[in-house]
């Protein structure tokens, strides 16, 4: 039992650490205008590996991705995902998620 | 005269829930009262329950009828692309109409599954702008004619109104636009369908004109984050419908304008969507002996997966 926990506890951390050294996507999104207007983006950013939290701020039209080390959004992608979605990628700004500042 | 009128209110009637059946982009709230709004992403799928009751009495003719049409319409949109939506809605309904006739008191009923109608919808023109955003989007298909037209109680074959399907095959088509903003949003539907003639009856083809203001009730000012949404709600449904045919011939007592103003209230959170509405007639200018509506009452649920 005290094995299991540890193990948990174990893969919780490395989680952590992982998206700790990951990187804050913050993409500029035109169109969003209402909560239900989320979910199908939510989706899609879900289906690529290594995404994390998702935030979206329809008052500043924003979605915020939180993705773990080795993974990497790219604008086409982004393009693509959020036409697909219905909606129109303008721009978007990526931090490292350990603070350090970004492109 | 009865069947005549019988038949062609339940045309109206079936035109009515049809097109708004059917009437349903991507993710906005959409109206109540027709279908050709419903948003829907690319790859995904929508689902809408939408529980109808319609009553129509105020018999102008002598056989004080009281008509009630109640139906559960499910809705299933796919999205094929972000711009091609493709639809589908299916009613299962429960019509009961009562009449004097002979100096007694008759009733007579149907239920079952109505007729299937699918459409696609294309977004032709789409213009996205920080918090709005506005599409323009012709859509076209068909009724099918999968519910039974030829139900029969002790007294015969049900007259049209009481049948839950029509036998025929109606296309239909138009146009819906939306603009949407954080605080509020606008639909207009234009649609037409073309009745065809199964079981010597042609309904009158059906147009109609709807439009949905849809505005945040709560919360009043918006935060960061993504809070559900409360939406006051006003629609207008204009429909105008040809005279029935008879074997060929013209039906008086058939076809016309109505005019309903629905108030509604419409809950919105990330994952699904419950709404409910009231089509109130303000307006029935109908040929002959053709009976009014009384009211539409419509409560719903939708969600994507």
């Amino acid at each position: 039992m005290n094995k299991r926990i540890a193990l948990v506890i174990m893969s919780m951390l490395w989680s952590a650490m992982t998206f700790a050294a990951g990187t804050e996507y913050r993409m500029r999104v035109d169109g969003l205008a209402c909560p239900y207007c989320a979910y199908g983006i939510e989706k899609k950013l879900k289906a690529i590996d290594g995404v994390g939290k998702i935030d979206v701020n329809l008052n500043e039209g924003l979605v915020i991705v939180d993705v773990a080390e080795g993974t990497r959004l790219t604008e086409p992608q982004m393009k693509k995902l959020f036409q697909d979605s219905g909606f129109t990628y303008r721009s978007m700004t990526e931090t490292p998620l350990d603070g350090d500042a970004g492109k | 005269m009865s069947e005549a009128t019988d038949r062609h209110v339940a045309h109206v009637l079936l035109a009515a829930f049809i097109l708004p059946g059917v009437t349903a982009g991507p993710a906005w709230s959409a109206p109540i009262t027709f279908n050709t709004a419903l948003p829907v992403a690319q790859g995904e799928f929508l689902f809408r329950e939408q529980l109808i009751s319609n009553r129509s009495g105020d018999d102008p003719g002598t056989l004080d009828r009281k008509r009630t049409a109640n139906a559960a319409v499910s809705v299933l949109g796919y999205g094929v692309s972000g711009k091609l939506a493709v639809f589908g809605a299916l009613p299962y309904r429960d019509n009961t109409l009562r009449l004097t006739t002979g100096g007694q008191r008759v009733s007579r009923s149907a239920s079952g599954f109505g007729d299937l109608t699918v459409f696609g919808r294309y977004t032709l023109v789409q213009h996205d702008r920080p918090g709005r955003n506005f599409r323009i989007a012709p859509f076209a298909g068909i009724k099918a004619p999968s519910g039974d037209d030829d139900q029969r109680d002790t007294q015969g074959v049900l007259p049209a109104s009481v049948q839950v399907g029509s036998g025929s095959w109606d296309p239909l088509f138009g146009i819906v636009t939306t603009y949407q903003t954080l605080d509020y949003q606008l639909d207009a539907q234009l649609g037409y369908q073309v009745n065809t003639q199964a079981n010597d009856f042609e309904a009158g083809d059906v147009a109609r004109l709807d439009g949905s203001l849809q505005y945040r009730l709560w919360p009043r000012t918006l935060g960061s984050g993504l809070p559900a949404f409360l939406y006051g709600v006003i629609e207008a449904n204009l429909v105008y419908q040809q005279k029935n045919r008879i074997n060929s011939r013209s039906d008086p007592d058939s076809g016309g304008t109505r005019l309903f103003l629905t108030p509604g209230i419409q809950y919105v959170t990330r994952r699904w969507i419950t709404e409910a509405a009231v089509q109130v007639p303000v307006l029935q200018d109908l040929n002959g002996d053709a009976l009014e509506n009384d009211y539409i009452a419509r409560i719903s649920i939708r969600f994507n997966f």
